[in-house]
């Protein structure tokens, strides 16, 4: 009962054992915390831009049109359908100029491998092809096979694209925007984004349902702003 | 004869509750420190707290959690761990609760996974249920720290061996 009866080892060693697990703790927490940070020396691509969350942006300069923001994972069969419904309607705002789109590739349904299919597309983002590499990328997304997304596969996806670039291989292959992933996803975590794909039009939060795979309520949607 | 029976048992029942409850927050917490994105949407789902303090939570929720059960499995500080996850399991239970009550289609989250699902799948039951079950663990530990193969010297003169 008395303190003298339990030796001072015994709790030294548990003292020690609990000292060493929170060490151990804290050494992979504080750097997850700090990676988590946006990281202002990340290399970005050009079209990027850090005022609209570190998305790709298209037409930025434009005033007065819609403002679409489109966060997404490569590897979300969600994302692949909305794609397959939106997709092309998106890529007309685009290029008849109609609306400024900001896409932000997630890391959330694999974090190694979604982050490689991002940096990919920023890799392509790049080559001045991201709408057509986002295009391949959707198309491979029905292979539900997560080992299937290898930087190879990424960069023949590439040239399906067109691109054939040995940039765009180093980029790939080097992770060359892997840093700015995260900013995407912190910056998708700051705007409590948690289902992908999630829109936003005009800074709205589109909500969630039928609007998002149906054409004509997703155009009513953008037109009205 | 009945009194010291129990006596007997009660340091292998805390040896099982200190197991049990430490293996669970070591999986939960094994299976969502890898993948902090999700964790991180998991907790902002349950809508109860501001985006960024949710964040942070995200992030070191599944390192707690390894943490908490690392030292139970361990029989280290045990009484203190007891009382801890059995407040965590608490807040759990009612963040679950609030979810169920407001009527939010999310997934619980707690291996891993969370965030909204398609309304009518959540599943608010069983998470409960599992959690007020660990909670009474930790409770138990609390009062009755004493169990064997543990670092922690034990505080009745009646040294089990």
């Amino acid at each position: 009962m008395s303190p003298k009866q339990n030796p001072g080892k015994d709790n030294f060693t548990r003292n020690l054992v609990i000292a060493v697990v929170l060490g151990v703790t804290l050494i992979m927490l504080v750097p997850t915390l700090i990676s988590k940070q946006t990281n202002t020396s990340a290399q970005i691509p050009s079209s990027v831009s850090a005022e609209r969350g570190y998305g790709i942006v298209f037409n930025g300069e434009l005033k007065g049109v819609p403002v679409i923001d489109i966060y997404e994972d490569f590897l979300c069969g969600y994302c692949a359908d909305f794609e397959a419904a939106q997709g092309q309607y998106i890529e007309e705002l685009i290029t008849d100029k109609r609306a400024t789109v900001v896409y932000h590739p997630l890391s959330f349904v694999s974090p190694t491998e979604s982050r490689a299919a991002a940096n990919a597309g920023a890799c392509a983002a790049d080559e001045g092809k991201f709408l057509n590499y986002h295009k391949v990328l959707y198309a491979n997304t029905l292979r539900a096979n997560l080992e299937d997304w290898t930087n190879a596969a990424l960069v023949s996806a590439g040239q399906s694209a067109g691109i054939s670039s040995q940039k765009f291989t180093n980029c790939v292959t080097n992770g060359k925007y892997s840093d700015w992933v995260s900013n995407v996803s912190a910056d998708g975590a700051n705007n409590d984004v948690n289902q992908t794909p999630t829109v936003f039009i005009n800074g709205k939060e589109l909500a969630r349902g039928k609007v998002y795979l149906d054409r004509g309520l997703f155009k009513a949607a953008v037109e009205k702003g | 004869m009945n009194k010291s029976h129990l006596e007997k048992l009660a340091p292998w029942f805390g040896l099982v509750a200190r197991l049990t409850l430490g293996g669970v927050l070591i999986m939960a917490g094994y299976l969502k420190f890898d993948e902090l994105d999700k964790s991180q949407m998991a907790v902002r789902a349950y809508e109860m707290l501001p985006v960024s303090l949710a964040n942070f939570i995200g992030l070191v929720l599944p390192f707690a959690e390894l943490f908490m059960g690392l030292l139970l499995i361990l029989g280290a500080a045990t009484r203190f761990m007891g009382i801890l996850s059995a407040l965590l399991m608490l807040v759990f239970v009612i963040g679950i609760s609030q979810a169920w009550a407001r009527g939010l289609s999310i997934d619980c989250g707690c291996f891993g996974g969370g965030g909204q699902v398609e309304p009518g799948e959540a599943n608010y039951l069983t998470p409960l249920l599992r959690d007020a079950g660990l909670a009474a663990l930790g409770i138990y530990l609390f009062l009755y720290p004493r169990s064997k193969f543990a670092l922690d010297k034990s505080p009745s003169k009646a040294e089990n061996n």
